[in-house]
């Protein structure tokens, strides 16, 4: 394909170099487009697409639209409303009317091969099958969290990913912010001594029980307004109503990981990080009859706990993680200006354990320019396909666990409960055609 | 008969709802609402109930509706997760009856549960004409990973184009990894070797064929990956790093380093990132020649790489890289020499810097204190009296990260004779990072309380500030007393301190401050500072209550007393609407009392003692007309005249089901915009209009 770019390489070289240098972030080397059809010059700006782009992904495509080394494009979303609102702001922003609109996302990722990564904010439903059609078209893909509705998807991401040498980062953005990266590093590398246990928070609002009633129906809108067959994607068809396309398809089963998985799908991932388990699961999991999972104790195969915690009890703010060793505890959650620590002491060594981080893996303290990093570089993202199937799976058997009111065990190796064959069964859910993959 | 399934439903929903386990029998009568003719909803709760607990016998009831447009999925829902074999012969029974996306359905879950009886049946489809129904089939045999049914698909590659072709290469990927996976790794790579040889392949089916030729030939895919990284194609060249990150041990190293000379410049750049990756500590010379290069892009990269990679040995080109480069390469060699982590870098540090100049001696005091080298601090004492106020500025901030509280007074000392900014300001920041690492605050605060004591006057509110992040109980002692000294330039920066004080515990000494002094101006800056503390920090909501009504009645201008509305409206309860109830009984504040009332109100507080709180108010009961609602932004305003009408009753206001207009009033106009409310209404036969931001409590002023 033809280099339509305006810029020149050099230049966008220098552009990428520059702002990489700025943000402390390892500069990679070129390229961008990856040659999508091999023989030519990959284009010089890494092109950016976006699906599904609401409250949340907003944010996501402003801040992926602040590197200057990359240029957003177009917008995919089978809301016109939405497709209309994400073309106002990337057209206001770069002053012109360039950015392309598209309904329908298999479309979309075929006619758009100049696209090298898609932003993915849809319903929390379409994240897994959404990420899975991009990466399948060549595109290296970010996605919103929660990754997946169930352990079987999560595992699809996870090799589709491995097979098209994708680079995929999920919005698990705590795990590069300073504040928990000092938290998990101090954990990891047994500044507390051998840490015991971790607690990670779980939403205060909503329960893990989760609403499988219908909404009453209402006429379905045009299709191009909003296409309500695609935004039940492979979930149970149900009759249209204007609450779900508007945010109120949180809390039923179809749509929504609970309370359980609208934090742990964060907080999970730094707790596991923080115990050197961020590719593993817990292999046991403790019921506990509340309706939220408030307390759960989980188990890892080291002998280590992670417990569910709704609560501000070890924290304060939201999407708090804290880890206990014998010689100390750390905590960090959201407007934290610095860690909480049990002695001051534990903090003299914040920049020298930040510092060792970036040395020993190069990241970005940017979780987006850790991701644009990974585009050119070919790594692995901090919050990789593996980290974030790991992460939810726990997530998932928690809600699992709190489904069935007992307590489960679990082989993270083969992905399946022991013994328990309904639990197994709650692995996955067959997908409403045509919307698989 | 039905309604007694429909009376089941409900109970069977509510089940559902908290996943217990079912008994058996239940299932029977799960079957039945299938059978019966319930409606599609109840069949489809039926059926997600049976995805859990359902056994063989309900195969044939749930087969039977594969066909059925509106109920296939969820047959195939709970069909899939059955382990009886009985459930692959009733799928594959039904791939030849039904038609359209249900047949697309069964050939999925076909796949899903990996039924190798099922390849000659998907393998025929494979060659129809319905484009969807091939792509599903070659989906489903790759997901059954058989040889058998990566032969089908090898069969058809050839003559496939478009979606069919990236499909079937799909297929016969998920076979090769299958495979693979059973050790039968010739199969696979022959699959992959079968896709690389397509010439139209669009660019990722040829990554992924590529990736996988390379990782299934193991060390013999190494010239694979030195051609794929020195070929034109750069989508190639990129996914053969991929797989060298894949793939461990030297080999790999040893082909990714004889590699490098030989590529293009932007190959080199992603060959050195490559390299770190792998970490080895052969790849650091090869590495630190690319930080050497003339490419300013390369070398970027290569000094970024080198913090993975690096030691003591790279510090020498790295300093002169600090110092000498560009823009762009001397942050990043200062970057790479802060991220070393070989002690001896310390060591050779501490030893250049008590000979160098210039730029050198400057970007040594950088580095010692980013990477906190105490070694150091004799070489940044001797700096800290130089005669360039930059370079004093930056000692003492190096001073500041690596020193202990033994160090304090020394630092403590220079407080009276630094004034000027930025030697200054490097001073008491330099103080306060230590204090901050101070495993005893009091001791320290101790120190700073005594250091005020001495101060001279540009000195001290410096010193009161330190105090404040300090913070603790000594700190406060200080701080309070400076407030209630005579002089003023003690006392003024003392209340200011205090107005931004860190937690709680200011808040008796702020309420004793107000009603000792006599200076209005400072009485009122001690009852502002209060009410903050009772707004900003975490207590027990009784303390904090009471706290409201203390400032309510001591508070001297209805200016401060109106900031207590404030904290009861971020903090709803009973007790907090008591008290702007009381709080409404002061004329001034009359109407914003009662829109705090009004607001806690429609979050559901004391609704039922409302129309007795607005009475109490002086708000009388009115006849009320809604003549015209809209609801959005600029050009984009919506009608909710009759969604408002049906929440205004016989008050100026209007009580909303949600604190949320979006979810109040039928939905959100503009996403992402902050949107308004007009309203067009009558009060007692008199026209009125009102516009409220967006989620205001509804309030309609009295027309004139």
């Amino acid at each position: 394909m033809p280099d339509k770019s305006a810029f020149s390489r050099r230049r966008f070289l220098k552009t990428a170099v520059g702002a990489s240098a700025l943000m402390a972030a390892p500069c990679i080397v070129p390229a961008s487009a990856l040659g999508k059809d091999g023989a030519v010059a990959p284009s010089e700006r890494i092109i950016a697409g976006g699906i599904g782009i609401h409250g949340r992904g907003m944010y996501d495509v402003q801040w992926i639209m602040r590197h200057p080394d990359v240029q957003f494009v177009a917008i995919c979303d089978l809301q016109k409303k939405q497709r209309l609102a994400v073309k106002e702001y990337v057209d206001k922003h770069y002053g012109n009317q360039d950015c392309a609109m598209y309904p329908e996302i298999n479309e979309f990722l075929e006619v758009r091969p100049d696209i090298d990564v898609v932003v993915i904010a849809t319903g929390d439903h379409w994240h897994a099958l959404a990420s899975i059609l991009a990466m399948r078209a060549g595109k290296d893909v970010y996605s919103e969290k929660p990754s997946c509705m169930t352990i079987a998807e999560g595992r699809a991401v996870v090799e589709t990913a491995r097979r098209y040498a994708r680079v995929y980062q999920t919005g698990t953005q705590r795990l590069s912010e300073p504040n928990h990266v000092f938290c998990i590093e101090m954990a990891r590398t047994g500044r507390l001594g051998k840490v015991h246990t971790a607690y990670a928070h779980i939403a205060p609002w909503d329960a893990a029980e989760m609403r499988h009633d219908w909404l009453p129906e209402a006429p379905e809108p045009p299709k191009d307004e909003a296409d309500w067959d695609a935004w039940l994607g492979s979930c149970p068809w149900r009759p249209y109503n204007p609450s779900y396309v508007s945010g109120g398809w949180r809390g039923f089963y179809d749509f929504h990981t609970s309370c359980i998985g609208e934090w742990g799908a964060h907080t999970f991932a730094q707790a596991q990080a923080g115990l050197d388990c961020g590719e593993s699961s817990p292999v046991e999991y403790e019921y506990v009859a509340n309706d939220s999972g408030d307390g759960m104790v989980t188990h890892f195969a080291n002998g280590v706990r992670m417990i569910l915690s709704r609560g501000e009890k070890y924290w304060y703010g939201s999407c708090g993680e804290r880890f206990d060793g014998p010689e100390g505890w750390v905590a960090a959650a959201d407007g934290y200006t610095q860690p909480d620590v049990s002695s001051p002491a534990l903090l003299s060594e914040f920049q020298r354990v930040i510092g060792q981080y970036v040395a020993r893996t190069g990241r970005s303290l940017d979780h987006m320019q850790n991701f644009l990093d990974c585009v050119r570089s070919r790594e692995r993202t901090v919050a990789n396909p593996e980290v974030m199937h790991h992460s939810m799976t726990t997530v998932h058997a928690a809600n699992i666990c709190m489904w069935l009111k007992r307590s489960l065990k679990f082989d993270p190796v083969k992905e399946e409960f022991v013994g328990d064959e309904e639990a197994n069964r709650l692995r996955s859910r067959a997908m409403r055609e045509p919307y698989v993959y | 008969m039905w309604k007694t399934h429909h009376t089941y439903l409900v109970v069977a929903a509510a089940l559902l709802a908290t996943m217990t386990t079912l008994a058996p029998a239940q299932e029977a009568e799960l079957l039945a609402v299938l059978r019966s003719d319930a409606t599609i909803q109840e069949k489809s709760t039926a059926c997600r109930e049976l995805a859990r607990i359902a056994t063989h016998e309900a195969v044939p009831t749930l087969a039977a509706l594969l066909g059925d447009e509106k109920l296939s999925h969820m047959a195939r829902y709970a069909l899939e997760t059955i382990p009886d074999p009985s459930v692959d012969a009733a799928l594959r029974d039904a791939l030849g009856k039904v038609q359209g996306r249900p047949q697309l359905g069964v050939i999925g879950s076909l796949g899903a549960r990996r039924d190798g009886q099922a390849v000659p049946a998907l393998a025929a489809l494979l060659t129809g004409a319905d484009g969807e129904t091939v792509q599903a089939a070659a989906r489903a045999l790759g997901c059954i990973g058989t040889p058998e049914a990566a032969a089908a698909l090898q069969q058809v590659l050839p003559g496939a184009a478009g979606r069919n072709q990236t499909a079937i290469c799909e297929g016969l990927f998920r076979c090769a990894e299958a495979l693979a996976h059973a050790g039968q790794a010739a199969a696979a790579q022959a699959i992959y070797d079968d896709v690389r040889a397509v010439a139209d392949a669009p660019a990722q089916v040829r990554v992924a064929a590529l990736r996988g030729a390379i990782l299934t030939r193991g060390q013999d895919g190494i010239p694979l990956l030195v051609e794929a990284i020195l070929g034109p194609d750069y989508a190639l060249a990129a996914a053969a790093v991929r797989a060298a990150m894949e793939s461990p041990g030297p080999e790999v190293t040893a082909a990714l380093l004889d590699t490098l000379p030989k590529a293009a410049v932007e190959r080199q750049g992603l060959l050195i990132l490559a390299l770190a990756d792998r970490g080895a500590s052969e790849v650091l010379p090869a590495v630190l020649e690319a930080a050497r290069s003339t490419d300013q892009q390369l070398r970027v990269t290569a000094l970024r790489a080198l913090k993975r990679v690096g030691d003591a040995s790279c510090v020498p080109a790295l300093l002169a890289a600090a110092v000498e480069g560009s823009a762009e390469v001397a942050p990043a060699a200062l970057d790479a020499l802060e991220s070393l982590q070989d002690p001896a870098v310390d060591e050779q540090l501490v030893k250049q810097l008590a000979e160098a100049q210039g730029k050198t001696r400057t970007v040594l005091i950088e580095l010692a204190t980013r990477r906190r080298t105490t070694a150091a601090a004799p070489a940044l004492w001797q700096a800290a009296d130089d005669p360039n106020v930059e370079v004093r500025a930056a000692a003492l901030a190096g001073l500041g990260a690596m020193l202990d509280t033994a160090d304090l007074p020394k630092l403590i000392a220079r407080l009276n004779v630094i004034h000027e900014e930025p030697e200054a300001v490097a001073l008491d920041n330099a103080i306060r990072a230590i204090c901050l690492r101070a495993a005893d605050r009091d001791a320290v605060a101790t120190q700073m309380a005594d250091a005020l004591q001495a101060a001279s006057e540009p000195a001290k509110p410096r010193i009161l500030q330190t105090l404040a992040v300090i913070g603790g109980a000594k700190s406060l002692d200080a701080v309070a007393a400076a407030a209630r000294a005579e002089d003023e330039t003690l006392r003024d920066p003392a209340f200011q301190v205090l107005g931004q004080w860190g937690s709680a515990d200011a808040a008796p000494v702020l309420l004793e401050l107000h009603n000792t002094i006599q200076d209005e101006r400072l009485r009122s800056r001690a009852i502002r500072a209060y009410i903050r503390i009772a707004r900003q920090f975490d207590m027990e909501a009784p303390q904090r209550a009471a706290m409201c009504r203390t400032a309510l009645e001591v508070a001297d201008r209805d200016a401060d007393k109106r900031l207590v509305l404030e904290v009861l409206l971020r903090y709803p309860s009973d007790e907090m609407q008591a008290i702007a109830e009381e709080a409404a009984q002061f004329p001034a504040l009359k109407d914003e009392a009662m829109l705090v009332v009004a607001g806690m109100a429609s979050q559901g507080i004391n609704r039922a003692e409302l129309g007795r709180a607005l009475a109490q108010a002086g708000h009388q009961p009115v006849e009320l007309e809604i003549i015209k609602a809209e609801y959005g932004a600029g050009d984009k305003m919506k009608d909710v005249t009759a969604e408002l009408r049906q929440y205004a009753k016989n008050y100026r206001i209007i009580f909303l089901p949600n604190a949320s207009y979006n979810e109040s009033l039928g939905g959100d106009p503009v996403p992402n915009v902050a949107k308004q409310l007009k309203i067009k209404y009558k009060v007692d036969g008199k026209e009125g209009e009102v516009t409220l931001t967006e989620n205001a409590p509804v309030v309609l002023p009295m027309p004139k």
